[in-house]
């Protein structure tokens, strides 16, 4: 007995320490992330202005649009995209409630937003943004020589946003207790006039961190009478920039939120092709370069930037017509959407086309409206083409090989620019 | 006087001096100790009058300064004992130490010596009788504890009747009259100066006998003693008797006695402060504190000591008591002044006294002070609401719906509540519907049900020491039953707790006088609640008894054997309604026995499997248990069930070894191993619930959820979606989503009958497919999509994960603060629990919903079950009824019904079994 008590007790005791022990049950796997169709859109209602809102996507379904403001819903409008897939809706029939967020549901992921403010004497557009990141930054700002700005923190979501601003200008870094820990309030926007908090800065670069929930951002630019929007963005190593032919001043402003020098080289396609490594330098921490594209061309053209570090690049054209902002793309595609892209009626509007691919590629222009004929055009590698545009409300533009597609707007004493938006599925 | 020097019982000269043919009489010296305040002539014109020849040298010892000397009775003067033994050669055979304060009968010496001689002892010592008292006893030699204490077994004021008048060996003898061997002692060094009178005594008595020495009493050897020498020692004493047992005991046996001395102290301290006593703090400290200043000769002493030892520690342990005589006579003490309350003549108090002489009786001592300690928050704080522990439903609702009624757990089923909801809901009833205090005592109670049910256990399989009970703390907190407890399992506190006594009603053949009708009554009765608390631990008994016979035990109780085997009545409604908690592995909690456990509970055993049967077959039976459960736990096989009754069986193992192991305490090598390892393991169990809730996990769920009821509509709140990625973060049960861990709970409150999920219905995969289409971000209005399910608050638990991102970016859940520690979300959207579309008020009450009399029907946001009345129907995966009634009402399968009220049935017959048994 005592020897099988010994037995017992050295087999069940490494048994028991020896026996793993039952693996842990998990819980399933988490599905694929999927974006929400939907885009976030900044609205201006009153004081002259008044905003049109372009929908375009790849099917024919519903669509809707949530103005929000003070935390509560403003106003709310459900359309259907149509068999052009395409419907503009003037954002005053649903709420004419000043500076405000738009939530847009669209009907499928093939889907685009995009936003035309139109007064007396201003126009702007930008395209709407789909699901921020955490992080945005946002260059090609000031407040000098009388021109006004301001940033725009557009929260459409239930939950609270708390952001924290690091805003850099040729001053420095700029210290100002407003720029901690802003709240934005669910459903709601939150503006801060650049031009009260640090009156006098020509080059002012904003990097948005969010804290707690989801903001969007959009810069919004007084200067010469016009006034211009373009939304933050978060930074890359790689800019793409179609820009459009035309007098005045045109910019093109590079700046880092990286506290660390960052590399960059310019790549300019001119009339012979890409002309690689036009332009190189550092930035310094936090710092911006203006590269004035105005001196190396008047005609149509691009340039590409290629960087060490995060940049964000940004095109900045000013001249009689007015003042126009846009941010470049970080990615060609076959395909673009340009909400809103149209002849206004008392003015013209230009497609830029950038093919960056390394063939002659075959585009084709197909403005989305009753009746319409589609464009065909050949694009020469690593050249741009400009077209004229006609009346409508948004264009598709399709290619073989990969395009970066801008359009700009001018009316009289004021112009707009806008990047495409590029769409990869549907 | 005279008398008692002719007593028939008192040896006298006649028997004891040797002719003058034979042996001459030994030669002695009497080493006359000189006393402060004691008269130092009169004793020696005492000594002048022994009656022993050849007559004796007197030898005056100590410091004689201030001592006017008249040297005419004296032969003699030494400065130290040790001086005055070594100046005597061959020609002297006894010395006789004696205290200048003692006062012998003429013929003390003269019986010391005659005893000695024929006990062929090394050291005797006289009686000692109180001077100028009517004899009254002072010392008959003494036994002590572990720690010296000295035993005298006299009563206060004791008077000599003769009735101790036997030689006898004894632990010590008192210095004041002592016979020793000259060549022992001179080998010995004499008394330890250091050493105050009796610490002196016991010193020197310890030493002989290590040195090969008898020790005896001789009581014939009558000696007045002044007791001057005694005055002011208090610490002194305590410390002397502490420097007695460290010089010496063997390393081996200082290596327990010493910890378990502080232990002693601690507890003799602050039960002494208890009794308004401070004095006892204070000599502990000092006594430390005096031999750490000492240590040093200490060491010496036991250096010097060491050529002379000839025996082991086990010969000072033959005349010693078992246990404490300090912590003895303070529970006596404590216990005589509680029952002073109502016993005037200490009758009980007498009892008591008696009753704390057994170990076992302080190993119950000790686990009900840890116990009360261990329960210290829930008596201030009451029950905590975690994990698994929820407060109980109001009793009509909670027999509502054991008979089967409504299971409203998740997104309710027609399948029965766990048993314990009736166990809980009859006890709450029988407490007049305070189903709060109901949880509490039962929970409180626990704790004490369990060591006592451990003791009688241990003590039916032939257990007698402080171990048994003390397997009680084990039983509670060990191995499997802390697992459980710490995920707030209070079903399993409740079920180890009964397990002891169910599995003590098997075992019980051997108890003889009690009948059959008492055994199957009480096995019925305390099955019942077992299977109820934890169904599948019914089973331990039947293994434990097919073990313990296949061990070589006796005979098991087939009555009681048979007489559990039917309270599965109580459990098969639930099994049969949910039999994935039996079957599915997928729903456990994934708990498995730390490896510290099998490690101490192995050392535990292995040297008892070397002990005599008994108790080596104990700790067999506890080996396969406690080693064999988490084996088997490691298995994917069972479900939660299975996994919680293998967990609480290896805590019963797990005590039963230690009851083993504790059972007797010494200092052979097998036995001190086992006990060490047994003192672990009841070491790692109190601190399991040293938290004072007895481990059960902290919080307070329905607290954090009060939010839900108090912002709740007229129609009440409905239910709250909780989620995490820690599966320990879910209170009860959890289902496994994507990516994360789930469950709803009911807004109103979080009770016991929802701790286990039943079976997915329709309804419950609907929440899950909603679940998995939120969380991929896609969804902008999640609420909308929670809305059917009567959803209204979604709680996010732990570290931030999938749900937390997407929930940043949609618009319809508003994010609020109302819990610290997780993230709140309403849904200002979620349905009614009961609507009828026209808002006539349908909410719910009881196990049922009520509203409105009407013609329309009323739609309820549970899984469709066409049990629900009156006209029950479905709408997608609700039930719809006609509000025809104004309420609705759910009856559950008659076989359930059947089922509940057989158990019923039982209990109540099992309790009149119980009555008969006793009548017979």
């Amino acid at each position: 007995m005592r020897f099988v008590g010994i037995l017992l007790v050295v087999l069940l005791t490494a048994g028991a320490v020896a026996m793993p022990p039952l693996a842990q049950i998990e819980p399933g796997a988490s599905p694929g992330r999927q974006e929400p169709p939907v885009a976030v859109c900044a609205i201006e209602e009153g004081s002259g202005r008044t905003t049109g809102l372009s929908v375009l996507s790849t099917i024919d379904g519903p669509l809707s649009l949530t103005v929000f403001a003070g935390g509560e819903t403003a106003g709310s409008i459900g359309h259907r995209t149509g068999t052009n897939g395409a419907v503009t809706i003037p954002v005053v029939d649903v709420a004419a409630v000043g500076t405000v967020a738009g939530l847009v549901e669209m009907p499928i992921a093939s889907s685009a937003a995009g936003v035309f403010v139109s007064g007396a004497e201003t126009t702007s557009a930008e395209a709407c943004a789909s699901l921020p990141d955490a992080t945005t930054f946002l260059t090609g700002a000031t407040t000098a020589s009388g021109d006004t700005f301001e940033l725009h923190l557009m929260n459409p979501y239930a939950g609270s946003a708390l952001v924290e601003l690091t805003v850099q200008s040729e001053a420095g870094l700029e210290s100002n207790e407003r720029f901690d820990s802003v709240l934005v309030p669910p459903r709601s926007s939150r503006i801060l006039d650049f031009t009260d908090l640090i009156p006098g800065r020509e080059q002012i670069s904003v990097l948005v961190e969010t804290v707690d929930g989801r903001v969007m951002t959009v810069g919004r630019q007084g200067a010469s009478g016009d006034s211009a929007v373009w939304r933050a963005t978060s930074p890359a190593q790689e800019w793409l920039l179609p820009i459009p032919a035309g007098s005045g001043q045109r910019n093109l402003v590079i700046a880092t939120p990286n506290n660390a020098e960052v590399e960059y080289q310019i790549d300019f396609y001119g009339p012979d092709g890409l002309e690689e490594g036009l332009l190189t330098g550092v930035l310094a921490p936090r710092g911006q370069a203006v590269v004035d594209v105005t001196s190396l061309t008047a005609r149509e053209t691009a340039v590409r930037v290629v960087a060490t570090g995060p940049l964000v690049a940004t095109m900045w054209q000013e001249s009689e017509e007015g003042l126009s902002v846009t941010t470049a793309s970080q990615v060609a595609a076959n395909r673009w959407f340009l909400p809103n892209a149209a002849r206004p009626e008392d003015g013209t509007a230009t497609l830029v086309i950038l093919n960056t691919a390394i063939d002659s590629g075959a585009v084709v222009v197909r403005p989305l409206r009753e009746g319409a004929q589609e464009l065909r055009l050949t694009v020469d590698p690593d050249t741009v083409t400009e077209l004229a545009l006609a009346d409508g409300t948004g264009y598709l533009v399709e290619s073989v090989g990969e395009t970066v597609v801008l359009w700009t707007a001018k009316r009289p004493q004021s112009s707009s620019a806008a990047m495409g938006i590029p769409i990869f599925d549907g | 006087m005279a008398s008692r020097m002719t007593d028939v019982s008192t040896p006298t000269a006649a028997e004891s001096i040797p002719k003058a043919d034979e042996t001459p009489a030994p030669t002695i010296a009497i080493l006359l100790d000189l006393v402060a305040g004691a008269d130092l002539q009169a004793a020696l014109a005492v000594l002048s009058r022994q009656v022993y020849e050849p007559s004796p040298k007197v030898i005056i010892v100590g410091p004689t300064d201030n001592i006017e000397l008249d040297l005419h009775d004296a032969d003699g003067v030494a400065a130290t004992m040790e001086e005055a033994m070594a100046e005597h050669g061959s020609g002297v055979d006894y010395f006789w130490i004696l205290h200048s304060d003692a006062r012998p009968r003429p013929d003390a010496l003269r019986a010391l010596v005659s005893e000695v001689e024929r006990n062929n002892a090394a050291l005797g010592g006289s009686k000692l009788l109180v001077a100028g008292s009517h004899d009254e006893l002072e010392s008959v030699g003494s036994a002590t504890d572990v720690f010296g204490e000295p035993y005298s077994g006299l009563d206060r004021g004791e008077i000599d009747l003769q009735q101790y008048d036997v030689v006898r060996e004894v632990a010590f003898v008192r210095s004041a009259s002592m016979l020793v061997r000259r060549d022992l002692a001179q080998g010995l060094k004499g008394l330890d100066p250091l050493l105050p009178p009796v610490a002196a005594g016991l010193d020197f008595s310890q030493r002989t006998r290590l040195a090969g020495g008898r020790v005896v009493s001789v009581p014939s050897s009558e000696v007045y003693h002044q007791g001057r020498c005694e005055k002011g020692q208090g610490w002194r004493e305590q410390a002397g008797r502490l420097r007695a047992m460290l010089t010496a005991y063997s390393l081996l046996t200082l290596l327990w006695m010493v910890p378990y001395e502080i232990v002693v102290g601690l507890l003799d301290s602050i039960g002494s402060l208890l009794l308004g006593r401070w004095r006892p703090a204070a000599r502990h400290l000092v006594s430390w504190a005096w031999n750490l200043i000492h240590l040093p000769s200490t060491v010496g002493q036991r250096l010097r000591f060491r050529n002379v030892r000839s025996a082991r520690d086990e010969e000072l342990f033959r005349f010693q008591a078992k246990g404490s005589l300090r912590l003895r006579e303070l529970g006596s003490e404590l216990s005589g002044r509680v029952l002073s309350v109502f016993d005037d003549d200490q009758a009980l108090a007498r009892g008591t006294r008696r009753l704390w002489a057994s170990p076992g009786i302080w190993g119950a001592a000790v686990a009900g002070a840890i116990t009360l300690f261990a329960v210290r928050t829930i008596v201030f704080s009451g029950v905590p609401d975690a994990g698994f522990s929820f407060i109980f439903e109001a009793p009509n609702v909670a027999l509502d719906r054991w008979l089967a009624g409504w299971n409203q757990s998740g997104l309710g089923s027609p399948a029965t509540v766990h048993p314990s909801v009736g166990v809980t809901g009859l006890i709450s009833w029988l407490l007049l519907g305070a189903e709060g205090a109901a949880r509490t005592l039962m929970t409180l109670a626990f704790g004490f049900v369990a060591i006592i049910g451990m003791g009688r256990l241990a003590g039916l399989l032939g257990l007698r020491g402080p171990g048994r009970y003390l397997a009680g703390l084990v039983l509670i907190a060990g191995p499997g039953v802390s697992v459980l407890t710490s995920r707030g399992s209070w079903l399993a506190l409740a079920a180890a707790s009964l397990l002891p006594w169910v599995v003590r009603s098997v075992l019980e053949q051997g108890v003889a006088r009690r009948s059959w009708a008492s055994k199957a009554g009480w096995a019925v009765v305390l099955a019942l609640p077992l299977a109820a608390f934890s169904p599948l631990a019914l089973g331990v008994p039947l293994v434990a008894a097919i073990t313990w016979v296949g061990l070589g035990g006796r005979r098991i109780s087939a009555v009681g054997l048979l007489a559990t085997l039917p309270a599965v009545v109580v459990a098969l409604p639930f099994l049969l309604g949910d039999p994935g908690w039996l079957t599915d592995e997928t729903r456990r909690l994934g708990l498995s026995v730390e490896l510290i456990w099998p490690v101490v509970v192995g050392l535990a055993a292995l040297p008892i499997v070397f002990f005599d049967g008994l108790v080596r077959r104990v700790a067999l039976l506890g080996v396969v248990m406690a080693l064999g459960a988490p084996i088997l736990v490691a298995l994917p096989y069972g479900g939660p069930g299975v996994e919680e009754a293998l967990l609480i069986a290896a805590s019963l193992g797990a005590a039963l070894v230690v009851a083993a192991a504790l059972d007797r305490i010494s200092v052979s090598p097998g036995c001190l191993l086992a006990s060490i390892a047994g003192t672990v393991i009841v070491v790692l169990s109190v601190a399991v619930i040293a938290d004072g809730r007895l481990g059960l996990r902290d919080g307070d769920i329905n607290d954090r959820l009060a939010f839900a009821t108090t912002l709740a509509g007229p129609e009440g709140p409905g239910r709250i979606l909780l989620a995490s990625t820690d599966r320990a973060d879910i209170p009860g049960e959890a289902r496994p989503g994507p990516g994360f861990w789930y469950r709803v709970v009911d807004g109103a409150s979080v009770t016991s009958d929802q701790a286990w999920l039943p079976e997915p219905l329709p309804g419950d995969r609907a929440l899950d497919q909603a679940l998995s289409d939120i969380s991929t971000g896609a969804e902008l209005r999640p609420g909308d999509l929670l809305a059917p399910f009567a959803i209204d608050w979604v709680l996010l638990e732990g570290p931030r994960f999938r749900l937390d991102d997407v929930l940043l970016a949609q618009i319809d859940l508003v994010p609020t603060p109302l819990d610290p520690s997780s993230r709140v979300y309403e849904n200002p959207g979620g349905a009614a629990l009961a609507t009828d579309g026209v808002d006539n008020g349908w909410h719910r009450q009881g196990a049922g919903f009520v509203g409105e009399a009407g013609s329309g029907r009323v739609a309820l946001a549970i899984n469709h079950s066409s049990g629900w009345q009156p006209e029950a129907g479905a709408i997608e995966w609700w039930t719809s009824v006609s509000a025809a009634d104004g309420e609705a009402l759910f009856a559950g399968e008659s076989v359930n019904r059947a089922l509940a009220f057989a158990a019923l049935v039982l209990l109540i017959t099992g309790f009149g079994l119980v009555v008969v048994g006793r009548r017979a």
